[in-house]
């Protein structure tokens, strides 16, 4: 126990001493956190804001004038038992003129045109849970018996049925190909400040090799010549991340209502649980690699 | 149990000594000019053997892999007893440094077996060199000392490491600082210090932990004659108490004043060992 008092010590003692070797991986640290960490924030807003537009996300199954009541609500449970459905609601003929009529009050006139006729089908309205299995969804509805007898153009049932195709597709693939871009990113990042960390600890050990050499030159066992060494580690990288998140918070109460102020129409919002994870994983990353960045680095002095 | 053996045989070496009394200086200086003109013995005038010995070299071979033609020592015997005082002479490139290297385990013997206290260190585990070192202190030329610590934490130092307790460290370290001299100096950076007094703090350092053997790499090389004079006496003092002192170096004034065990080293080969001993290089 007294050894551990001993390291905890002689690391505070070497961290003073070394003064700007330690400034130089605490800063370290924190910079490759930092850009980790305000990745890691870009990243999870960007999940948040293609989430929200894939919610926008619905089919509108359009049912014939004289469709009877029975049969649409036979579509409806069907269609509501289909996997990734979310909610089936029913639009009728007023309500879709309504709706058109609300949208429409810049120029009214159209409305005007109309004459008092309504010109306006039905129809079945589909949201989906997982908005990627849009396609899906949208052919076993095309497949239902029922609603193949009931939908507006029997002639070609997939033209009664709309969910923004062609548009969709693309949406989603640009979607998808901007999750797999930001992983791949942060994998990157997370890999370079590894290589940065591990270097610097490297440096910063290799300023100290004198001190290694003596402490084996008395005898001083391998585990007690590594001992302040991974506390040292272990400091900077704790103080490195602790930096890091502060920063972030920082930017996050400050920064962040400008930028949702100056840009209104995006959804800057992350959930607190979001941040929380965020900030533990880059103290729990940063300890890491200030650990095995150590470790490693003081293997090749540890030789016998 | 190392330290109950080494007792026992101080007494043994200081018996010895005490046999031999130290010639006065200006017949020392007669003595060694005229043991520059003798012929060089060629002959193993082994010292009288008591007991068993703390050091064997057993037909030691060292060839490193970057001169596999050129072994650095070469079937070296010998034997070092406790409680010796003894110098290890040669030229550079005579093997002085590999034969230190091998009695710390830096490096281990291609061929042959050392044995330190009983110990084979060709055998010795890992784990077990940091022990096998608390039991050799070592002293340099260029005194190793830390720059950013003072003369009383580098001393101090070198207890910490080994997990010596505080108490033990605030009690040893201001005596054998006393011991060396520099009782005034314990709040000095080496830096502020002469080259002289950084070698009295490099040798109070392998010597706190109270080691049975002391091993010292040119320790006046880099010391004016004077200060030499004052690190040999120093050096003669701890031997006194019953330390083991080897010492390798060039400095042939000090050899021949202090007509010790002399072990010669010529390009690998143990050329010489002879009690009283001269140090018998022409330069």
């Amino acid at each position: 126990m007294s050894s551990i008092g001993y390291f905890f010590k002689e690391s505070l003692q070497g961290f003073v001493r070394n003064l700007s070797t330690a400034l130089g991986s605490i800063i370290t640290i924190f910079l490759s956190l930092l850009i980790i960490g305000i990745f890691l924030i870009a990243a999870s807003m960007l999940n948040n804001l293609m989430t929200s537009v894939e919610n926008e996300i619905t089919i509108t199954a359009y049912v014939a004038d004289d469709a009877s009541e029975s049969d649409i609500q036979k579509v409806m449970t069907s269609v509501s038992q289909m996997q990734d459905v979310a909610e089936v609601s029913f639009t009728t003929k007023d309500q879709a003129l309504e709706n058109f009529s609300n949208s429409m009050t810049s120029n009214p006139e159209i409305i005007e045109q109309l004459d008092g006729t309504n010109p306006l089908p039905a129809s079945i309205n589909v949201e989906l849970s997982d908005p990627q299995s849009v396609e899906t969804v949208a052919n076993s509805i095309e497949n239902d018996a029922t609603y193949r007898q009931i939908c507006e153009d029997p002639a070609d049932v997939g033209d009664s049925i709309k969910y923004g195709q062609g548009t969709v597709e693309r949406l989603l693939q640009i979607t998808n190909y901007a999750r797999y871009i930001g992983i791949a990113l942060i994998a990157l990042l997370i890999f370079i400040a590894l290589i940065f960390i591990n270097n610097t600890i490297r440096l910063a050990i290799l300023a100290r090799r004198k001190e290694i050499a003596i402490m084996r030159l008395v005898g001083a066992s391998n585990g007690f010549i590594r001992g302040p060494f991974l506390m040292e580690g272990a400091l900077h990288a704790i103080i490195g991340s602790i930096l890091a998140v502060g920063v972030l918070q920082c930017l996050r109460v400050f920064a962040l209502p400008y930028l949702q102020n100056a840009i209104k129409f995006l959804d800057f919002g992350v959930s607190d649980m979001t941040y929380v994870m965020i900030y533990v994983f880059l103290v729990i990353a940063g300890l890491v690699i200030g650990l095995i960045g150590s470790a490693v680095a003081m293997g090749r002095y540890l030789k016998v | 149990m190392t330290n109950n053996v080494n007792r026992g045989r101080m007494q043994h070496g200081a018996g010895r000594r005490a046999g031999h009394a130290q010639p006065p200086r200006d017949k020392a200086q007669l003595t060694s000019q005229l043991s520059q003109a003798l012929p060089v013995l060629d002959v193993t005038e082994s010292t009288a053997q008591m007991g068993t010995p703390v050091i064997t070299f057993d037909h030691v071979t060292k060839v490193y892999p970057a001169q596999p033609n050129k072994p650095a020592l070469s079937d070296v015997s010998l034997q070092i007893y406790a409680g010796e005082f003894l110098f290890l002479v040669g030229h550079s490139g005579s093997g002085k440094s590999t034969f230190i290297k091998l009695l710390t385990r830096e490096i281990k013997p291609t061929k042959g077996h050392i044995y330190v206290a009983d110990e084979d260190l060709s055998s010795m585990r890992n784990w077990r060199v940091p022990y096998l070192r608390r039991n050799i202190g070592c002293v340099f030329q260029d005194f190793k000392l830390l720059p950013t610590k003072t003369v009383f934490e580098n001393v101090a130092f070198a207890l910490e490491v080994i997990g010596k307790s505080k108490h033990v460290v605030k009690t040893q370290v201001p005596e054998v600082l006393r011991l060396v001299g520099l009782q005034e100096k314990f709040g000095k950076k080496p830096d502020q210090l002469s080259g002289g007094e950084q070698q009295r703090v490099s040798i109070a350092r392998a010597i706190v932990n109270r080691p049975p053997l002391l091993i010292c790499d040119e320790p006046t090389g880099n010391l004016d004659p004077q200060t030499s004079r004052g690190i040999m006496d120093l050096l003669e003092r701890i031997n006194r108490t019953g330390t083991t002192v080897l010492v390798a170096t060039h400095d042939r004034e000090m050899v021949d004043n202090m007509r010790r065990r002399v072990i010669a080293l010529d390009r690998g080969i143990l050329t010489r060992d002879q009690d009283r001993g001269v140090y018998g290089f022409d330069v």
